[in-house]
C-alpha cells in the first residue's frame, strides 16, 4: 500500500528557498520544449504589441470583390469573406487572444486558489459552504452568465473575457481544493508541523508547491477552452464587436465557409492552436523548473 | 389564293405547328405515386398549430395539413381553397361558400361550424391565438347556414381577403380539438392532403398521404421532416442521399449546386426586406440631407453579390414585389452608389473632414451608433460589418454594437430606443401592403405600439396609409399605396439591402415542387418522386 | 460512509433550490421578455400582455418562486413558457440522448486519456509523448464544429461509414461522441501526465525501485493509486462539462440533447424550462461531486479520515 511505503521516505525534501530560482532558470534552460514554448509566447506578446507595425494591411479594410481569397499572392494567408486580409487580422487578433487567455485565467485562479485553499485548509463547514457555492455555479449555465455579464456590463472582448473566468473558476477551485487537501495531509506537511513550523508556513511552503503543477496544467489548459469559448459567445454578438478582430470570432465566421474556403476557420484556428500549445510548453517547463525534487536530477 | 401562296402558307401553317410541338410542354412524366420525401431543415416547430405557432417551421409541417378558405397562388392571386366562392356583401362582411364533401382527418365534415370554431377559438380563445395579432380587426364568423359562413370585421378591412388566404388561418376539427385538448398543438387534424402520423421532439415530424383528401391525392406516401441544425450537415445530407430536399440550403454552394445535374435549385423572390435601419427622431438623422448621403455611400450591388452571393436579390423598396401594392421605389436611380454625392451632401450639411479624416461638424466626430444581432436574418450581421466599412469610408464613423436577438429585440420594442442605426427584416405576413406599410411607416405606430422603429411621420402618408386601409376597392388600394411609396422614397429611413430569395435545393429526382413567394407555403401536394 | 453520502445528499436540496433562484433573478435581471420574444414583430401590445397574464408571469419574483417550489415539491416542473409542453416531458425527450453522449465521451476520454497520459509520463519527452501532447492540444484548440463538420466530411462524405448525424443505431453515436471527447482527452492526457510524472519523482516511488520491485507494478499500484486523485477530480469535471457543453455538438450532429434545448430556452427567455434543466444537471453534477469525493476516501484513507 501506498502508505507503508512512505513513511520509508522521511521529510527528505523540506527545500531551502535560497537557490531555488537560479536552479530552476538552469533547469528550464535546458528543456527544448520548453524554451519553444517561450519563444512562440514572446512572439505573441511581439505580435501583439508591435500589431501596427507588423501587420501588411489594416485588418479593417474591407474588399468584397476579393471575398475569400486563397492564401498566396496579396493576401499571403488568404482573405476572409470580406475580404479582409487574414494574416493582419492574425496580428491584431493576438491581443484578444493575450487578453482572453491571460486575463480569464487570472480571474479563474485568482477564485480558485482563494475559494480551494480556504476549503481545503480549513476544512469543516467552510469547506462544506463553499463547495456548494462551487457547485450552484458548476450547474449554472455559461451562456445565461455570458449575457448576464454583457447585459451588466456591456458587450466587448473585456466583459466577456471577465464572464469566461468566472465560467472557469468552479473547476479550477475544485481542482485546488484536491490538491490541497493531499498536501496538506501528505508527510511532508505533518513532519513540517511536527518541528514546529506554523499553519501559514506548511501552507505557503509545501502546499501551494503541491498545487501549483495542477494549477499550471490546468491554465495552460483552460486558456485554449476560454479563447474557443469567447468565440463562441462573440458569434452570438457578445465579444468581440466589429471590426475588432478575435481569433475566436474568426473561426466562428468561417464556420459558413468551412466546406468552400475552409483557410477562412482553419487558420485561425491553426493560430489558437500554436498559442495555446507555446502556453503549455512553457507551463510545462515552468513546473519542471520548479519541481524541486527534480533537483540533482539534471 | 394562287397555288404558290397556299402552298406557301400550308407550309408556314406545318412549321408553326411542328414548332408548336416542340415548344409546348411535353406530356407530363406519369406521375409515379409512392414513395417517401425526407426533408431537413434547421429548427423544431415549438407547435404544429396555428394557434401557438406562425413561424416557419411549423408552418412548414401544417400547411400541408391545415388549409385556409382562400390560398395565393404562386403569382400571389387569390385562389379558393376550402371555400369554393366568395361574395363581399358589405364593407365589413364577406359569405364564403364551403365545398361540399369535404372531410377532416378523423373523418367529420367541414362545414360553417367548423370555420367559426376556428375563428372563435383563434380571436377570443383563451389565450387568442398567434395569428390573431396578424388578422387586423377580424371580428369572427357567423354561420349562415351548413356550408355557408360569413366573415365579418369590426371595421372595414381593405386586406381581408388576403388575411383569410394566409397560411396560418386554416380550419381545424373541432371534434378533435375538443376530444384531445391540449393534445391538438402536437397531432393538428385538418382538411389537408397529408395528415398527421408521428413527432419526436427535436428529431423528425412524419406526415401520411391523406387517402381522402377533396383535391388530387397527394403522390407521395410519406413525408418526414427531420431536424439538421447545421448548415454544413443538410448540405452533406443531401449529398449522401439521406435527404431528398433541403431547406435554408447554404448560399455559398448554391453556384455548384445549379452546375450539378444531381441537383435542382429552386427559387423565387420571397417576401423578407432586409434593411439598415435609420432612426429619424436622432439627430443628425432627423436631417434627411444625412439620411440621402448615407443611402449613396452603400454600394448594396457589392453587398448582394459578394455577402449574398445570389441567395437574395436587391430590395427594391421597402416591401416584397410579391406584396400587393408594391412599387418599386427604383432605388438605384434615385440612390445610386456615389460616394463624392454622399460627401457632398454631407459637406452641405455642415461636415467636414477632420484631421483624422473623419467626418465632424463643430468640433464633433460624425459618430452613428448601431445595434444589431447575429444570425436572426441571413447575413445581417455581415451587411452590418460591411455597410459599417462602407460608412468608414465616406468619414461617418459607426460604432457596431452586436447583442443577442432577445435583448436587442427589447431595445427595439423599447420606447426608448436612442440608437441611430439598427438592422432588421420584415416579412409582409399577409402579403397586402397595408401590413407593412402601416406598422412601420405610420406615425402612430412608433413602439411598443406598432413597428416604425425609425419614427418615421409624414401627416401625408399617414392619411394615405388609413384611407387605404379602410377601402375595399383594390385598385384604389394600390394607387393610394403606390403614393405613400413615392413620398417615401424622396426621404427614406431605410437602406433597404435585399429581399430574401426563397430558395430549396432537392434532388434531381424529386419532382413536382412549385416554389412559392411566401416561405410559409410549402405545398408537397403535387411533389412525387423519380427514382 | 453512509452518513457522509446521506449527509451530502441532505445538502444537495440547498443547492438545488439555489440554483434554481440564482437562475431565476438572472433571467429576471436581463433584458428580454419571453412572450414578447415569442409572439415577435408580429404581435400587438396587447396581445402580449394578455398573454403574459395567463401564463402567471406578470406575478413578482418571490411569488413565482415560491410557486415554483412549492410545485418541486410535488415533482412538477412546470410548463415551457414557449413550448407550451410540461418542462418533464420536454427534459424526458432530451435527456436519455445527453446521457448516452456524455457517458460515450466520458469513457472514450478517460480510456483514451489515461493511456495516453500515462505512456507520455513512462517515456516523458520520447516521440510518442511530443506527438500525444501536440496531437491533444490540435483536438482541444480546433472548435468542435471544424472537427465534426472535418469527420462528417471523412467518415460520412468521402467514406460513406457513419451516417451524417441524428440518433438511432451504436454508428450515430461514434462521430459526435469521438468530437466532444477530443478536447477532454488532451485535459485527461495532460492532467495524467503531469500527475503520474509527479508521483514517480516521488520519494517512495524511487524506494520502491531501490527495493527491486518491478516497473510495471510500480507504476500501477503505486503511481496510478496516488495520481488517480486529481486526475479522477478532473474526469468528474469533465463529465459535467461535457453535458452542459455538448451544444456545438448537438447541433453539428442534429444530436436531440439538453444542450440545445438549454441554448434555445436562454435565447428566449424561457426560465420555466431553462430552470427544469439546469435542476438536472445541478443534481447531475451534486451526484458526479459525491462519486468523486467518495472515490477520494476509497484512494486516500487520509481524506476519508476528514469526511
Amino acid at each position: 500500500m501506498a502508505v507503508d511505503v512512505r513513511v520509508l521516505a522521511g521529510p527528505a525534501a523540506v527545500v531551502a528557498p535560497a537557490s531555488l530560482s537560479a536552479d530552476a532558470w538552469q533547469r528550464f534552460r535546458r528543456s527544448r520544449l520548453a524554451m519553444i514554448g517561450l519563444v512562440v509566447v514572446a512572439l505573441l506578446v511581439v505580435a501583439a504589441a508591435g500589431a501596427p507595425w507588423l501587420a501588411p494591411a489594416d485588418p479593417a479594410k474591407q474588399s468584397l470583390i476579393e471575398k475569400r481569397a486563397r492564401p498566396g499572392g496579396k493576401f499571403i494567408l488568404g482573405a476572409d469573406e470580406f475580404g479582409r486580409d487574414i494574416l493582419s487580422r492574425l496580428i491584431f487578433g493576438s491581443r484578444v487572444a493575450l487578453l482572453v487567455g491571460g486575463l480569464s485565467v487570472t480571474i479563474a485562479l485568482a477564485v480558485a486558489l482563494t475559494l480551494g485553499c480556504l476549503a481545503g485548509f480549513a476544512g469543516g463547514v467552510v469547506d462544506v459552504v463553499v463547495m456548494r457555492i462551487v457547485e450552484i455555479l458548476l450547474a449554472f449555465p455559461y451562456l445565461l452568465l455570458a449575457i448576464a455579464v454583457v447585459s451588466a456590463l456591456g458587450p466587448g472582448v473585456l466583459n466577456t473575457t471577465i464572464a469566461v473566468g468566472i465560467w472557469g473558476a468552479p473547476t479550477a477551485t475544485r481542482l485546488v481544493r484536491s490538491a490541497v487537501l493531499t498536501a496538506r495531509e501528505s508527510e511532508y506537511a505533518r513532519a513540517a508541523r511536527a518541528l514546529g513550523a506554523s499553519a501559514a508556513r506548511v501552507l505557503t511552503r509545501h502546499v501551494l508547491r503541491n498545487v501549483l503543477p495542477t494549477v499550471i496544467v490546468y491554465s495552460t489548459l483552460f486558456m485554449a477552452n476560454a479563447i474557443l469559448v469567447e468565440a463562441a459567445l462573440s458569434f452570438l454578438g457578445l465579444g468581440a464587436q466589429p471590426p475588432t478582430p478575435s481569433w475566436g470570432l474568426m473561426v466562428s465566421s468561417g464556420r459558413d465557409f468551412l466546406l468552400v474556403a475552409p483557410h477562412i476557420a482553419t487558420v485561425p484556428g491553426l493560430a489558437i492552436m500554436v498559442a495555446v500549445l507555446g502556453f503549455n510548453l512553457l507551463g510545462d517547463g515552468l513546473r519542471d523548473a520548479l519541481d524541486p525534487r527534480l533537483r540533482g536530477q539534471l | 389564293m394562287t397555288r404558290a401562296r397556299f402552298a406557301l402558307a400550308a407550309l408556314i401553317a406545318l412549321g408553326v405547328a411542328g414548332a408548336a410541338c416542340l415548344v409546348a410542354p411535353a406530356p407530363a412524366d406519369a406521375q409515379k405515386p409512392g414513395g417517401t420525401l425526407t426533408i431537413v431543415r434547421p429548427t423544431d416547430p415549438v407547435s404544429l398549430d396555428p394557434q401557438l405557432e406562425t413561424t416557419a417551421p411549423g408552418a412548414w409541417v401544417y400547411f400541408n395539413m391545415l388549409e385556409p378558405l382562400l390560398t395565393m397562388d404562386e403569382k400571389m392571386q387569390i385562389r379558393p381553397a376550402l371555400a369554393a366562392s366568395y361574395e363581399v356583401m358589405s364593407p365589413t362582411k364577406v359569405r364564403f361558400k364551403l365545398r361540399p364533401g369535404v372531410k377532416f382527418h378523423d373523418g367529420t365534415p367541414l362545414n360553417a361550424a367548423a370555420v367559426k370554431f376556428t375563428f372563435e377559438r383563434a380571436l377570443r380563445g383563451n389565450p387568442p391565438a398567434r395569428w390573431a395579432s396578424l388578422a387586423g380587426p377580424l371580428a369572427g364568423a357567423e354561420v349562415v347556414d351548413d356550408l355557408t359562413v360569413d366573415v365579418m370585421t369590426r371595421e372595414p378591412y381593405g386586406p381581408i381577403l388576403r388575411t383569410l388566404a394566409m397560411y396560418c388561418t386554416g380550419i381545424v376539427s373541432p371534434t378533435a380539438v375538443q376530444k384531445m385538448g391540449e393534445n391538438f398543438s402536437r397531432a393538428p387534424v385538418g382538411t389537408g392532403p397529408f395528415r398527421f402520423v408521428e413527432w419526436k421532439t427535436n428529431t423528425h415530424v412524419i406526415l401520411e398521404r391523406n387517402p381522402d383528401y377533396w383535391g388530387d391525392r397527394a403522390p407521395l406516401d410519406r413525408v418526414i421532416f427531420k431536424v439538421v441544425p447545421e448548415e454544413g450537415a443538410r448540405m452533406i445530407a443531401l449529398q449522401t442521399g439521406d435527404a431528398d430536399m433541403v431547406l435554408l440550403p447554404a448560399p455559398a454552394q448554391l453556384p455548384m449546386l445549379k452546375r450539378d445535374p444531381k441537383y435542382v435549385v429552386h427559387e423565387v423572390v420571397g417576401g423578407r426586406v432586409v434593411f439598415a435601419g435609420m432612426n429619424a427622431a436622432v439627430p443628425p438623422l432627423d436631417d434627411v440631407r444625412v439620411r440621402t448621403a448615407l443611402l449613396y455611400a452603400v454600394d448594396r450591388k457589392a453587398i448582394l453579390e459578394n455577402i449574398l452571393e445570389g441567395s437574395a436579390v436587391a430590395a427594391r423598396g421597402v416591401l416584397a414585389p410579391s406584396v400587393f401594392g408594391f412599387k418599386d421605389m427604383q432605388l438605384d436611380r434615385l440612390y445610386p452608389f456615389d460616394r463624392a454625392k454622399a460627401k457632398a451632401l454631407l459637406a452641405q450639411a455642415g461636415y467636414t473632414p477632420g484631421p483624422d479624416g473623419m467626418l465632424q461638424k463643430g468640433g464633433q466626430k460624425l459618430s452613428l451608433s448601431w445595434l444589431a444581432a447575429r444570425g436572426r436574418y441571413p447575413k445581417d450581421g455581415e451587411i452590418t460589418e460591411a455597410i459599417q466599412a462602407m460608412f468608414k469610408d465616406v468619414g461617418v464613423e459607426a460604432k457596431v454594437q452586436f447583442l443577442e436577438w432577445a435583448t436587442v429585440f427589447t431595445q427595439f420594442r423599447s420606447a426608448a430606443f436612442k440608437d441611430h442605426m439598427f438592422t432588421l427584416g420584415w416579412v409582409t405576413s399577409n402579403a397586402d401592403a397595408d401590413y407593412s406599410m402601416y406598422a412601420l411607416f405610420h406615425s402612430k405606430q412608433v413602439p411598443p405600439t406598432g413597428w416604425n422603429t425609425s419614427r418615421y411621420a409624414n401627416p401625408k402618408v399617414d392619411v394615405l396609409v388609413e384611407q387605404a386601409r379602410r377601402n375595399l376597392n383594390q385598385t384604389e388600394r394600390e394607387k393610394q399605396y403606390g403614393e405613400a411609396q413615392d413620398i417615401l422614397a424622396r426621404e427614406m429611413v431605410w437602406i433597404p439591402v435585399y429581399n430574401t430569395k426563397e430558395i430549396v435545393v432537392t434532388r434531381a429526382g424529386v419532382k413536382g415542387f412549385t416554389i412559392h413567394p411566401v416561405e410559409y407555403n410549402l405545398w408537397l401536394g403535387k411533389v412525387w418522386l423519380d427514382k | 460512509m453512509l452518513t457522509f453520502v446521506a449527509r451530502r445528499l441532505l445538502l444537495a436540496v440547498p443547492v438545488l433550490l439555489g440554483v434554481v433562484f440564482v437562475v431565476m433573478l438572472t433571467v429576471e435581471l436581463i433584458p428580454g421578455d419571453a412572450v414578447a420574444l415569442m409572439l415577435g414583430e408580429h404581435a400587438t401590445p396587447e396581445a402580449v400582455a394578455r398573454l403574459r397574464d395567463y401564463l402567471g408571469l406578470d406575478k413578482p419574483l418571490m411569488v413565482r418562486y415560491a410557486a415554483y417550489v412549492g410545485h418541486l415539491a410535488r415533482g412538477d416542473l412546470g410548463r415551457s413558457i414557449q413550448q407550451n409542453r410540461p418542462v418533464v416531458d420536454e427534459l424526458a425527450d432530451a435527456w436519455p440522448a445527453t446521457l448516452e453522449l456524455t457517458v460515450a465521451a466520458l469513457a472514450l476520454a478517460a480510456a483514451a486519456g489515461v493511456a495516453a497520459g500515462v505512456v507520455s509520463a513512462v517515456w516523458p519527452n520520447s516521440l510518442f509523448d511530443a506527438f500525444a501532447r501536440v496531437g491533444s492540444l490540435f483536438g482541444l484548440s480546433m472548435p468542435v464544429f471544424w472537427t465534426g463538420l472535418v469527420l462528417i466530411v471523412i467518415f460520412a462524405l468521402w467514406l460513406p461509414w457513419l451516417p451524417v448525424g441524428g440518433t438511432g443505431s451504436l454508428g450515430h453515436l461514434v462521430l459526435p461522441a469521438v468530437t466532444l471527447a477530443l478536447p477532454s482527452v488532451a485535459m485527461v492526457a495532460r492532467m495524467t501526465r503531469s500527475s503520474v510524472l509527479d508521483v514517480l519523482r516521488e520519494d517512495y516511488v524511487r524506494t520502491a525501485r531501490a527495493k527491486g520491485v518491478a516497473e510495471r507494478l510500480v507504476v500501477s499500484k503505486h503511481a496510478l493509486r496516488n495520481a488517480a486523485i486529481p486526475i479522477l477530480t478532473l474526469l468528474g469535471l469533465q463529465a459535467g462539462q461535457l453535458m452542459g457543453g455538448a451544444v456545438l455538438t448537438e447541433t453539428v450532429f442534429a444530436w436531440p440533447g439538453l444542450g440545445r434545448l438549454m441554448v434555445k430556452a436562454i435565447f428566449a427567455r424561457d426560465y420555466v424550462l431553462l430552470q427544469g434543466a439546469v435542476l438536472l444537471f445541478a443534481l447531475a453534477f451534486v451526484l458526479i461531486n459525491l462519486a468523486v469525493d467518495v472515490a477520494y476516501g476509497a484512494l486516500d484513507p487520509r481524506i476519508a479520515r476528514q469526511g
